[in-house]
């Protein structure tokens, strides 16, 4: 019943047009130079960036395998005076976002990796690595003893931390291998860049999501190749569901006063993912995605530099300009995952295979509803 | 070495209104900038020079002009009349430095700016109450016409009356000065302190009343105050930095200086209900600020609040409080000139001062951060919060006051509660929240305000490091000042009898531990 | 060295200041490319430095005594003020006190902080606050104490409003400043009349003052009331308590120092000025009537709020208004000892609350659950807080609460039920709290719950040592009533009381949706307490309305009556504005012919009246 209520509803649907645009073909991006260039500047910087933050959650999954007090864990293990000054004086990458992002992510939960973390077969997996590493440490075992699953949860974390790691490896590498290809002349139209973002996702769609750390020379399997996770379904879905679509609440914007009832207590309904975010506030207080924004301005590449000084302010709110580029570029990668999860195919020519896919592009498109998708179809620098 | 204050600004004025080829406006502002930074200059070396020792007047001048219409060339500067001939001399250069760039009628503006410079200057150090009286009035026309060509959308209204309020002020001081030197039988209008004494009451009645309503237009004090917050509004920003700022204390120097000792015997009498007439002022400014949605109507309404403080400190008639006088009238200086030059700076980036659509002006990328700051520090300083230069200023006024008219002390006091409120509702309103500068804004329309400059950030920072030094340091000010007011309030023949002043001599080798134990209470 | 450190001490409320101001390239924006935490490590460095010196100063004075730092500031006339430091064994505890808990919750800051990007204008605005207070705590002149409590206003809206972007905080930063600035405003009144009346500001000179002052029963008695408006409002207590609740939207670093240390700072005072105070019998009166409302109401209050934050908030009132109660029954020790262990446990407990939030995103009780067995240094944390608010033998809460009711009972029994009172209430909130946050089954959104990260855990660890290890230093300060005071009946009645609380709170039934109440006035009862009874409705309909009416009327009054018959009698003037008008768009001619036509008419008006 509820399928030909949607069939009904889907002429009237608002957003049904675009939903009709990837079904032809087209872009959810309107196809213009000024969107090439902030796309493509955003993913080129997001590329290195992302590069830098998966470097770093894998080596804290690795290394900093239940290290309480984990000082070093931003320095790569790279603990010199140098590192060390530059971390001081905070000109470092902000894996602090990363983290973030991570947290985000594990606390929505979603997926296969969400599943997996819950069975006993992890949390054997768990007790032996535990077991091993706490051998010599009386405290910890007392904490263990009197708080089971203290140490399980930071071994899920961990696992989030290496999942996370892994996933952004992949896209850091489909980012920067678009960028050379941007550098080249390769790119000029956002379908292309939907098209290289696709391929990349469904290349490697079946990689599969492992971690295993080394305690004392032995290694403990803690994600196992044998439960089966893979890229796509396993990270990738549920990380666009809780960063694109659910996020969290920033502190700066939304109150978390019980009585105000601001947040919804059912985490499914949030909309606080990239695609639903309002760029204007960032480089305020209270707005994590601004560590994102730093980071990418300090990767920015000279075009998108140059772009960026037409405007009225020039660099002096490059973040919410770089912010707003960002969330254009995500609606890209939305669009190339869209495509990609297409249930017949993007290629399908059957009534019924259309069909079928646009009833699955409906359902997202009831969820973009309220996303800033109707805000990027103006031109970028329309208003300046 | 006084004239070359008054010479400086003058010449400035004939340089760049005579300036033999075509002078675009940059020129001209850089050319008028030159000269009063050189008044600056001056101003800060008689200060230097200041004695401190000497209580009478000093850099004193004397040359004889109209003698047949007893006008002389009298100058001379006193602790009252120095840190008011600075704050001219800084304020001028403040609102030349931040007038536009591409102002039109470059010459006739920038050469009324220094005419008006000039012609305060000269109030504040002339000594004959008929020069007094003709740089009081010089200072009016530049003034007016600055008003009336610069100004906003309704600028003739708000420029005529303004001209016809100060031209009644100035008949009215006119009108007394005659009168005191007619009934005094005096040779000249050279001021002395003594002038009225000997005058019966009633004389000295009149001619008081006459003196308080003309400066009681010009400081303003309600009911006489409608001209403020029109021309205000009107007015561009440097002239409302300058009105404020400096123009305002025309009024209270001039009751202060010519109307307190001059008529002492009266105005004692009359002290109880001029404090009165301060508390209408504060309460009535500071209430009708809360309900203006214009932020510069808001600040002008203030300013009229907060003056009423300088008329309670002088009617309060005491060493202490008359020193509260004149800080008061420096604090109020440095506050509004700032708070005018942030409301400016917001107008001149968002093309609105409406507090029902400013919102979010503090955003760090989009908005006005440091502008916002300078915004809450100002709004701070005027509420009274210690550190800055407004906390001090009132508490010398208020503990001034205090001794002499306690329940009219409390009621101003109030006054600075309400203060707190108005401006609180206008940062909050304006510089906290989401950023937005109209009404409905779809997403796509984010305002994207233009850059704010170093030119426009520089006159406000400079203020709200004077308001630190003086708020944290204020002795560097009272120290100027107190030699003369007390050398006033000892002028004074007659002195307030204080109600409820029981001051009791510093305890000597008091020693107490505080939270006496006794018992076992010290034990927790 | 030890005698140069003592001379230097005026530097240790300064510190923070210079802190505030190295800080500045970085909290003004003025350093683009990289990001702001050297201005965080600058501010934590100075509070460290501050209470280093401060702890050597302590040692020092322990072994030579008090001594008064003269600092002079403005002598104009004949009003003197000076920021004169005193510093005691007492005062410098207090601080030493004060600047550790700052100390703790800027290391916490940094990690609840860590996705923040104003990070140098959080970290300057709590140096900024640190130096305020330990300059307060170390005043011996009550202009110092003043001058900085109105600082400290500004401080708590700048701290409060530091989210300025979101709608609440906006509405909470005014609350705070405007309810705090009645109290301030009356507080001042009171320095006025002390400034005038007996003199000198200095606590010494006022206390010798009051011995033989004679300013009349109505003079006295609004310099008492006008003394106790301004902690009043600092320490959050009724009517002007509404702040502090709504303060909780500020981060969660500032509200463990918002309800240890700035109201610790408030009643400080109060306990200083309370030699003065008792000129005023009335004053001591209200004092207690206002502490025993606020301290019921507070305690009942906080029992029906699902916020975790509020419901802490309110608690932090209801221990203050025991405080103020202490102050007014004239048993200044009761109440430092309520005071100081109250600021380390509750401190704790919001340390402990902050993790849950940063984990969580969620500060709503009904959302919350079963984070016990995960959260291994929050749980300890909010046990250890607890326990030792709470009257629990042998941590600082019991002793502290055990002296009150021993004290009061003597003269005032009612005021010692009081305080059983409030242990109930109190005991059975934290064990309902518990209940619903640290026990039962993890709820969606506490299901992945890591432990904090370790800036944050090291802190609640450490403080949770110290206030375990507190009873031991009472007993090596013999700070413990001696055994033959032990007062079997107190000790009982104490005990009793809280494991009445905490009986109930173990067997009342606790929903997770926590609906109201199915039968009328329990729901009415319900809400009235879950709205603070209603106090901010009562504010809009008394305050609020009467300021915005009277401003009303007189701006309609300005621009009718006062503007309306001047322009109704310049009915000429308008006319001649108009032709001015048209002469202004004209040439230059037309204002010189203004001008000529100006001057000459005052010489005419000058000649006119020389004849």
């Amino acid at each position: 019943m509820t399928q030909t209520m949607h069939s009904k509803l889907n002429n009237v649907h608002p957003f049904a047009h675009y939903a009709e645009r990837i079904l032809s073909g087209e872009t959810l991006l309107p196809d213009t130079p000024e969107n090439v260039i902030e796309v493509m500047g955003a993913l080129d910087s997001y590329g290195i960036v992302l590069d830098f933050y998966s470097i770093n959650l894998n080596h804290v999954a690795d290394t900093q395998f239940l290290n309480l007090f984990p000082i070093f864990k931003y320095f790569d293990g790279e603990i010199n005076p140098a590192r060390m000054w530059r971390h001081f004086w905070h000109d470092r990458i902000n894996y602090e976002y990363a983290e973030y992002t991570m947290k985000a992510m594990m606390w929505h939960g979603g997926g296969g990796l969400d599943a997996y973390l819950d069975t006993d077969e992890f949390r054997a997996n768990c007790e032996a690595a535990i077991a091993a590493k706490i051998k010599y440490n009386p405290v910890l075992q007392v904490f263990h003893r009197v708080f089971p699953e203290f140490l399980i949860e930071q071994i899920r974390q961990l696992c989030y931390y290496s999942g996370l790691g892994q996933f952004w490896r992949v896209m850091s590498d489909i980012f920067t291998s678009l960028a050379a290809r941007y550098r080249k002349g390769e790119i000029e139209h956002i379908a292309q860049i939907v098209e290289h973002v696709k391929d990349g996702l469904v290349a490697d769609a079946a990689r599969p999501i492992t971690y295993s750390v080394n305690i004392g020379g032995k290694m403990y399997d803690i994600l196992p190749a044998s439960a089966g996770l893979t890229f796509l379904v396993d990270t990738a879905i549920p990380y666009v569901e809780s960063i694109f679509f659910r996020g969290g609440p920033f502190l700066g914007t939304v109150s978390y006063n019980a009585q105000a009832q601001q947040i919804s207590p059912d985490q499914s309904r949030f909309t606080y993912g990239a695609l639903y975010a309002d760029p204007l506030p960032i480089g305020g207080s209270g707005i994590p995605p601004t560590l994102l924004m730093q980071d990418m301005f300090r990767h920015m590449p000279d075009y998108m530099e140059e772009y960026y000084m037409q405007t009225v302010r020039q660099l002096g709110d490059v973040r919410v300009k770089i912010c707003a580029s960002f969330q254009r570029s995500m609606f890209c990668v939305t669009n190339a995952a869209l495509v990609g999860l297409l249930p017949k195919g993007a290629g399908a020519t059957e009534p019924d295979d259309i069909q079928a896919n646009r009833e699955f592009l409906m359902v997202w498109m009831d969820r973009l509803a309220t996303s800033q998708l109707e805000a990027v179809q103006t031109n970028p620098l329309g208003s300046d | 070495m006084l004239s070359a204050l008054l010479l400086i600004p003058l010449l400035g004025a004939l340089f760049v209104s005579c300036w033999p080829s075509k002078l675009a406006s940059r020129d001209a502002k850089r050319l008028s900038m030159i000269f009063l930074v050189v008044n600056l200059v001056v101003s800060l070396y008689l200060l230097i020079q200041f004695d401190l020792a000497n209580v009478g007047m000093q850099f004193v001048e004397s040359v004889p002009w109209l003698d047949e219409l007893g006008l002389g060339y009298e100058l001379g500067l006193d602790g009252l009349s120095l840190p008011l001939v600075i704050i001219n001399s800084l304020l001028s250069l403040v609102a030349v430095y931040a007038s536009d760039d591409d102002v039109r009628r470059p010459r006739l503006y920038y050469s009324l700016l220094l005419v008006i410079t000039f012609a305060v200057a000269g109030a504040f150090v002339a000594q004959n109450l008929l020069l007094f009286f003709i740089f009081y009035e010089l200072e009016l026309i530049p003034l007016y016409l600055l008003i009336a060509i610069w100004g906003g959308a309704q600028r003739g209204y708000a420029a005529t009356k303004f001209l016809i309020y100060t031209a009644i002020s100035g008949i009215l001081i006119l009108a007394s000065f005659l009168g005191l030197v007619w009934l005094s039988g005096a040779e000249s209008f050279d001021y002395s302190s003594t002038m009225a004494y000997g005058l019966p009451w009633i004389q000295q009645a009149v001619l008081l009343a006459a003196l308080l309503i003309g400066f009681g237009i010009k400081i303003p004090l309600f009911p006489l105050h409608t001209w403020l917050p029109d021309a205000h509004v009107q007015a561009s920003t440097p002239i409302s930095v300058l009105l404020a700022g400096v123009l305002l204390k025309l009024g209270t120097y001039g009751l202060f200086r010519f109307g307190v000792v001059t008529f002492s015997e009266v105005w004692v009498d009359l002290a109880p209900y001029l404090a009165w007439w301060a508390v209408a002022s504060v309460l009535y400014g500071s209430l009708a600020a809360i309900a203006q949605t214009d932020m510069k109507k808001m600040v002008a309404y203030s300013s009229v609040g907060h003056m009423g403080y300088v008329l309670l400190a002088a009617a309060s008639s005491n060493p202490l409080s008359f020193v509260g006088t004149v800080f008061q009238m420096v604090s109020h200086g440095f506050i509004s000139a700032l708070l005018f030059l942030v409301v400016g700076v917001v107008y001149k980036k968002t093309g609105t001062r409406d507090l029902k659509v400013l919102r979010g002006l503090l955003n760090p990328e989009r908005g006005m951060p440091l502008i916002g700051s300078a915004m809450v520090l100002a709004v701070m300083a005027s509420a009274g919060i210690p550190g800055m230069v407004g906390f001090i200023s009132e508490f010398i006024v208020y503990r001034g006051s205090f001794v002499s008219f306690a329940p009219q002390t409390l009621l101003c006091l109030l006054g600075s509660g309400l203060t707190a409120v108005y401006f609180l509702l206008l940062v909050n309103r304006a510089f906290f929240g989401r950023l937005a500068t109209s009404e409905d804004q779809a997403v796509e329309q984010d305002p994207v305000l233009p850059v704010v400059t170093l030119q426009d950030r520089l006159p406000a920072l400079l203020l709200v490091g004077l308001l630190f030094v003086f708020g944290l340091s204020p002795s560097w000010m009272t120290r100027w000042i107190e030699p003369t007011t007390t050398a006033m309030y000892e002028a004074m023949p007659i002195k307030l009898e204080l109600s409820s002043y029981s001051a009791s001599e510093p305890l000597a080798n008091a020693s107490t531990d505080i939270a006496t134990c006794s018992d076992g209470d010290c034990a927790l | 060295m030890m005698q140069s450190l003592i001379e230097l001490s005026w530097l240790i409320p300064i510190y923070g200041f210079i802190g505030v101001i190295l800080s500045l390239p970085w909290s003004t924006g003025m350093v683009q490319r990289t990001g702001s935490r050297p201005a965080v490590y600058i501010n934590i460095f100075m509070t460290a430095i501050a209470f280093l010196h401060g702890t050597v100063v302590f040692m020092g004075i322990w072994n030579v005594g008090a001594v008064q730092l003269e600092v002079p500031w403005l002598q104009v006339a004949d009003l003197s003020l000076s920021f004169d430091l005193d510093l005691s064994v007492l005062n410098l505890g207090v601080m030493e006190l004060s600047t550790g808990l700052s100390l703790l919750a800027q290391i916490y800051g940094l990690g609840y902080m860590e996705k923040e990007w104003a990070l140098a204008r959080f970290f300057s605005l709590l140096g900024f606050f640190e130096g305020a207070v330990n300059g307060v705590l170390l005043s011996g002149s009550f202009f110092l104490a003043y001058f900085l409590l109105e600082t400290l206003t500004l401080s708590t809206y700048l701290i409060v409003g530091f989210w300025y972007a979101q709608p609440l905080v906006v509405k909470a930063a005014r609350d705070a400043f405007l309810t705090k600035r009645v109290g301030d405003i009356l507080l001042l009144m009171g320095v006025l009349g002390l400034a005038s009346w007996a003199g000198d500001l200095h606590y010494n000179e006022m206390y010798e003052w009051v011995k033989t002052a004679d300013i009349g029963p109505l003079a006295s008695s609004l310099l008492g009331l006008a003394l106790i408006a301004g902690p009043t409002g600092k320490c959050a207590q009724f009517p002007l308590h509404l702040w502090l609740d709504e303060a909780m939207e500020g981060p969660s670093p500032a509200s463990i120092l918002r309800n240890s240390v700035v109201v610790t700072c408030g009643a400080y005072v109060l306990i200083k000025l309370q030699p003065i105070v008792v000129i005023s019998p009335l004053a001591l009166t209200a004092l207690i009537a206002i502490g025993t409302t606020t301290a019921i109401g507070a305690s009942l209050v906080s029992i029906a709020q699902v916020d975790l934050k509020r419901t802490l908030s309110y608690s932090t009132s209801a221990y203050i208004g025991l405080v103020f109660v202490a102050v007014g029954a004239e048993w200044p020790g009761v109440a430092l000892g309520l005071l100081l262990t109250h600021a380390v446990a509750k401190a704790l407990m919001f340390m402990s609350t902050g993790a849950i939030i940063n984990n969580t995103s969620c500060q709503d009780m009904t959302e919350l659950g079963g984070i016990g067995s995960r959260m291994p240094a929050t749980t300890i944390a909010f046990v250890v807080g607890g326990a030792g608010l709470v009257g629990v033998l042998p941590l600082g809460g019991f002793w502290a609460l055990q002296l009150g009711v021993d004290f009061l009972h003597r003269e005032h029994p009612l005021l010692s039920g009081v305080f059983l009172l409030v242990n109930a209430l109190t005991v059975f909130n934290l064990v309902r709290i518990f209940r619903l946050v640290f026990l039962g089954d993890p709820t969606p959104k506490t299901r992945r719950s890591p432990e904090a990260n370790w800036l944050m855990a090291t802190p609640m660890i450490g403080l949770s040592i110290f206030v375990l290890v507190l009873p031991v230093a009472f007993v090596r300060m013999s700070l413990l009533p001696p055994l033959r005071y032990w007062n079997p009946w107190v000790f009982g009645a104490l005990i009793l009381s809280g494991l009445i609380g905490l009986g109930l709170g173990c067997t009342v039934t606790l929903s997770h949706s926590l609906l109201r109440s199915t039968q009328r006035p329990m729901r009415v009862l319900q809400d009235l307490l879950a709205n603070d009874f209603y106090t901010e409705q009562l504010y809009r309909v008394t305050v609020v309305f009467l300021v915005s009416q009277f401003s009303r009327i007189v701006s309609w009054f300005d621009r009718y009556v006062v503007d309306g018959a001047v322009n109704l009698v310049g009915m000429a003037s308008l006319m001649s504005g108009e032709g001015l008008k048209y002469s202004i768009s004209g040439q230059s001619q037309g204002y010189i012919l203004t001008i000529v036509v100006g001057v000459s008419l005052l010489g005419f008006l000058m000649t006119w009246a020389m004849w």
